[in-house]
């Protein structure tokens, strides 16, 4: 198991690589100077060269890659070139709400996903199926940003229930906080759980159409403990695999989600920084996102163990 | 189903809970101000944004009243010697920084020396001045070569960059190089453990700070501090601010835009107050390097092709309240309000355009349009620009970018197919605009002046012959003499003159009526 583990970690290191010079490329590619967006509309160009030279902007691409990796290395990941604040500091800063949103997506998504996925496959082809299923086409297909404003219009403008926008941090509350994410949660579960919802459900009716389901009703079980003890364990692989592989969807419908609720979290950062192309930021928080990814990626591996024994590497 | 109503009312405790613990009892109030604080130090750079925030943290030795008449601030008072050049300028008691340490001399004159090597007045100011030195804890003295009417507007200026005074320890950093501590003298300090840059800047109350006797004048006057504590908030979204604002999250909205006021007006909780000094404009510049406005026949044609009408209505629809059609380059409503030479404004003319294009020889040289998508009313507005320039004979090339890449594109000085440009759209403010000494369409410095590079050494002039009097009417006839000159240069075309729509909740008052807002003597009605 802990040869597994070494051997997986030591796998991501060239990925990380890879995409710490395919993100400072492309970042540092793009059109659009940090100088001239810093100094203001009303700026001399006198004052946007003092600002150029005083952010090292005027030295080649392949010094600065290596100036860059190296600190990163450090964990230093450089100075923000838009708020002149240590980029950790900012991702720091910003950890708090992008975590509290993801797992309160998550345990939403869970507690909507999994129990419709059973009851659409214990009762297929029915009516319930069909809604079930129809739900859940539908709500993947709308863009989580049109489901966000849908929401803040029914429950924060015309309900008044919750506020249209703002993260109340943990430190003020925790009802408070839940208060705040409440809507954005509710928009990303939606089209998670759409996502979870449809595997459940193949899933589960894979494993109903086995055998030892047929004996176990032979034996007379309750349909609650044939569901929920037989089949769901054994239609939990593919299951986790798809929470995992939507982690990744998961972030980038925050970074949609943070802008339509104004949650001061990464993926708000990430889109400011790369309006403002402030590349020291938009590479920190790419590579830190990558990092996360493939660290989910391991641990769901790893979690493969839990449900299924052959899994022990 | 007994689970079902447990979960229920549990949910529902929760939000009642939730909702009044986010009550708090100090007295808080909550801005959405246009940009993002992400930086405090408003000599670093000219966003308006910073400016305003800086106003709470920062104090100036003197301030514009609402007649724009210079008046004492931080200063007592001052003495100006027999020929008229020394200025010798007292501080007033009390005056403390945030870290506890008593305003001196020094750090004013530590201050002013930052400001002045990056402000465009300060820089004329400082190429006038003799000496500038502290002569005791409490004494500064100013002393010029030659008599100059424009030292106090340039210590009271009022829009950026601001001369805030800062602690000479800090004042020492290079001006392009934002300080790292901040700490000013004003009602408000900033709480640097609460500030996330793009999303919050939080203040609170200096008990210490001790305000003028005199009732709140513009920028002059007792700034007295009624909230314990300001939280400036970035909203990007317009309408997520305007509803925000409606639902009580938040008190007072920099800019509502007029697509939201009416979600404003048809609430009981907020308002709207339309504030022309805080006035905005719409100008397209022209870059005077390229083909075809190299050529000055072509500028003309440019100035008969538009006219205003239609880029107003496109931005700000029936919202007549909201805009004036203006020709004037120092803004109507200004002293400095003229009509020399804005038929060509006024008036859209097709056959003269074309006449002079022809005239001209225009070759079909494109007019390279650099379409801004993001900003809603630069993206109105290049879309009324395209089919306006074709009307009139014009080629025009239109392509679509962000308003980073046009920023960055309008400082090159290439030709369009190099990276360069022809024209952008910005935006000038009431009090820059309005100013002949600020305003950098009349400035005519060529290659070492604001972007679009027009020349003249006639505007130079006349700008040097403004600075030297104080007398308003000589003034008012320099400055309409420099928008003659102006607009047969054409280093710009106005196209209307904006007011902003400020959103405000209906249980504050105490707002000024001003260029830029102010946050002292506003409070809550209880």
């Amino acid at each position: 198991m802990l040869t597994y583990l070494a051997g997986r970690i030591a796998s991501a290191v060239p990925i990380v690589l890879l995409v710490a010079i395919f993100i400072f490329s492309l970042v540092n590619l793009t059109p659009g100077d940090p100088a001239v967006l810093l100094a203001g509309d009303n700026a001399t160009p006198a004052q946007v060269e003092v600002i150029r030279e005083r952010l090292h902007l005027d030295q080649p691409l392949p010094t600065r890659f290596v100036v860059w990796a190296g600190n990163a290395l450090r964990l230093d990941l450089g100075e923000s070139i838009y708020s002149n604040q240590p980029v950790t500091k900012l991702i720091a800063q910003r950890l708090e709400p992008t975590f509290v949103l993801a797992i309160a997506t998550l345990i939403l998504t869970v507690v909507i996903a999994v129990p419709l996925g059973v009851i659409a496959a214990w009762k297929v082809n029915t009516w319930i199926d069909r809604g079930i299923m129809a739900f859940a086409v539908l709500s993947f297909s709308v863009p989580v940003f049109v489901i966000g404003y849908l929401l803040a219009y029914v429950f924060a403008v015309q309900l008044k229930w919750l506020p249209v926008q703002g993260y109340v941090p943990l430190a003020d509350g925790i009802l408070a906080t839940l208060r705040s994410v409440a809507l954005p949660a509710m928009a990303l579960a939606l089209v998670f759980a759409a996502l979870i919802a449809r595997v459940t459900r193949a899933s589960m009716l894979e494993v109903l159409s086995e055998n030892h389901i047929r004996t176990a009703r032979a034996k007379g079980l309750s349909t609650r403990r044939i569901l929920v003890i037989h089949a769901l364990k054994n239609a939990g692989v593919p299951v986790i695999t798809v929470i995992g592989i939507g982690f990744a969807t998961l972030i980038g419908g925050v970074v949609v989600t943070e802008s339509v609720f104004n949650i001061p979290g990464i993926g708000r950062l990430t889109v400011d920084a790369i309006t403002r192309r402030d590349y020291p930021v938009v590479q920190g928080v790419i590579l830190f996102f990558s990092v996360l990814l493939i660290l989910i990626n391991i641990a769901v591996d790893m979690s493969y163990a839990l449900f299924d024994p052959r899994v022990k590497g | 189903m007994r689970m079902r109503s447990l979960i229920s009312a549990a949910v529902t405790t929760a939000l009642l809970l939730g909702s009044s613990a986010t009550a708090h009892a100090l007295e808080v109030l909550k801005l959405r101000v246009n940009g993002d604080v992400n930086t405090m130090d408003p000599i670093a750079t000219t966003n308006f944004t910073i400016r305003n925030v800086a106003y709470l943290v920062y104090d100036t030795l003197f301030a514009l009243d609402s007649n724009y008449q210079v008046q004492p601030q931080m200063a007592e008072g001052y003495t100006l010697s027999d020929d008229q050049l020394t200025y010798t300028i007292t501080l007033r008691d009390g005056l403390k920084f945030h870290d506890g340490a008593p305003v001196t001399a020094a750090d004013a004159v530590a201050s002013l020396q930052r400001w002045g090597k990056v402000d465009g007045l300060g820089k004329i100011l400082f190429s006038k001045t003799e000496s500038l030195a502290a002569k005791d804890e409490k004494t500064l003295v100013l002393k010029m070569t030659e008599p100059w009417g424009q030292v106090l507007p340039a210590l009271g200026k009022i829009s950026s960059n601001v001369p805030v005074i800062m602690p000479a320890r800090l004042a020492a950093q290079d001006p392009g190089d934002p300080v790292k501590e901040i700490i000013g003298s004003g009602p408000y300090r900033m709480v640097v453990d609460e500030w996330v840059p793009g999303s919050v800047a939080v203040y609170e109350k200096f008990e210490d700070y001790v305000p003028r006797a005199e009732p709140a004048n513009m920028a002059a006057g007792g700034k007295v501090a009624y909230f314990d504590r300001v939280e400036a908030h970035y909203i990007p979204d317009p309408a997520q601010a305007a509803d925000a604002l409606v639902n009580g999250e938040i008190d007072w909205v920099e800019d509502v835009g007029a697509d939201m006021m009416p979600v404003i007006e048809e609430s009981t909780t907020a308002k709207v107050l339309i504030s022309p000094q805080a006035g905005n404009s719409l100008q397209l510049v022209v870059n005077h390097l390229n083909p075809p406005f190299d050529n000055p026949k072509i500028r003309e044609a440019l100035q008969w092709s538009l006219e205003q009408a239609p880029f107003m209505q496109a931005i700000y629809g029936d919202r007549t309240d909201l805009y004036q059609l203006c020709a004037a380059v120092f803004f109507c409503g200004s002293p400095f309000e003229s009509e020399v030479n804005t038929d060509r404004i006024v008036r859209r003319d097709l056959d003269k355009a074309k006449a002079l294009l022809a005239e001209a020889g225009y070759d079909g040289t494109p007019v390279l349009l650099l379409h801004v998508t993001e900003n809603p009313f630069h993206d109105r507005a290049y879309s009324v620009l395209k089919p306006m320039l074709e009307e009139a004979g014009f080629v025009v090339d239109e392509q679509m970018t962000d308003w980073a890449t046009v920023s960055t594109r309008r400082t090159s000085k290439e030709p369009g197919d190099k990276g360069g440009w022809n024209v952008f759209f910005t935006g000038w403010g009431f009090v820059d605009q309005s100013n002949p000494m600020t305003n950098v369409y009349v400035a005519g410095q060529g290659l070492n002046g604001w972007y679009g590079w027009a020349d003249s050494a006639e505007l130079r002039d006349l700008r040097v012959k403004f600075a030297a009097t104080s007398d308003l009417a000589e003034q008012k006839r320099l400055a309409e003499d420099m928008q003659r000159v102006a607009y047969d240069l054409v280093p710009f075309v106005p196209l209307g003159q904006a007011s902003i729509a400020q959103g405000v909740a209906t249980n504050l008052e105490g707002f000024i009526d001003s260029p830029v807002p102010f946050f002292w003597n506003v409070r809550r009605k209880h």
